[in-house]
């Protein structure tokens, strides 16, 4: 098997990826097509996931989750890594 | 930041145990939501919740004018065993600040 060039030699499986992501600012997209972006606290192996500083998108921006945001994981289709950061509204 | 390293890494259902006894926000399937006191819970997001106040939201759309109803429907349920898999998003009550 050879690597197609892949840049990450530490995350060669999900489960790899899932451990590196710890503390980043991620996108989680659900099943029902829901938009949460926030700061990944933890997540585990069945994908449910904790999050700070949490907002919800649905087409527009719908609510705004303070603190810990738990979403259980049969309801995550995605979760991605993003550059951008919340900004922190006064 | 200073880096919290533990020695045993913390599942998100580690946190949700943090909520015992106390109030939190529950987002469903079929857009429904709770607002409770969370007095237990599983690894299936099974819970029972006491006090409980659920909001359903139905979106009705004239076939006229085409514009969208949003209605909400409220009930208080004094004590409530909510099975795991309609659970969609738990957490600490929404701060409207």
């Amino acid at each position: 098997m050879s690597n197609g060039g892949e840049k990450g030699s530490s995350t060669k499986t999900p489960a790899d990826f899932l451990k590196s992501i710890r503390g980043r600012p991620v996108v989680v997209k659900l099943n029902s097509g829901v938009d949460y972006r926030g700061i990944l606290a933890c997540l585990d192996g069945y994908m449910n996931i904790a999050m700070e500083q949490t907002e919800e998108y649905v087409n527009g921006q719908l609510k705004n989750k303070y603190g810990d945001a738990f979403i259980r994981g049969n309801n995550v289709l995605y979760i991605s890594t993003t550059k951008r950061s919340l900004a922190d509204g006064a | 930041m200073a880096s919290e390293e533990e020695s045993t890494v913390k599942e998100p259902l580690d946190l949700i145990r943090l909520s015992l006894d106390e109030r939190i926000y529950v987002k469903l399937r079929s857009d429904r939501e709770l607002r409770g006191k969370l007095h237990a819970y599983d690894q299936h997001l099974n819970m029972i919740l006491g006090d409980v106040e659920e909001i359903v939201t139905t979106i009705e759309i004239d076939d006229e004018t085409y514009e969208e109803i949003v209605r909400t429907t409220k009930r208080t349920v004094p004590f409530l065993f909510v099975r795991g898999d309609g659970v969609i998003l738990v957490s600490p009550p929404l701060r409207t600040a």
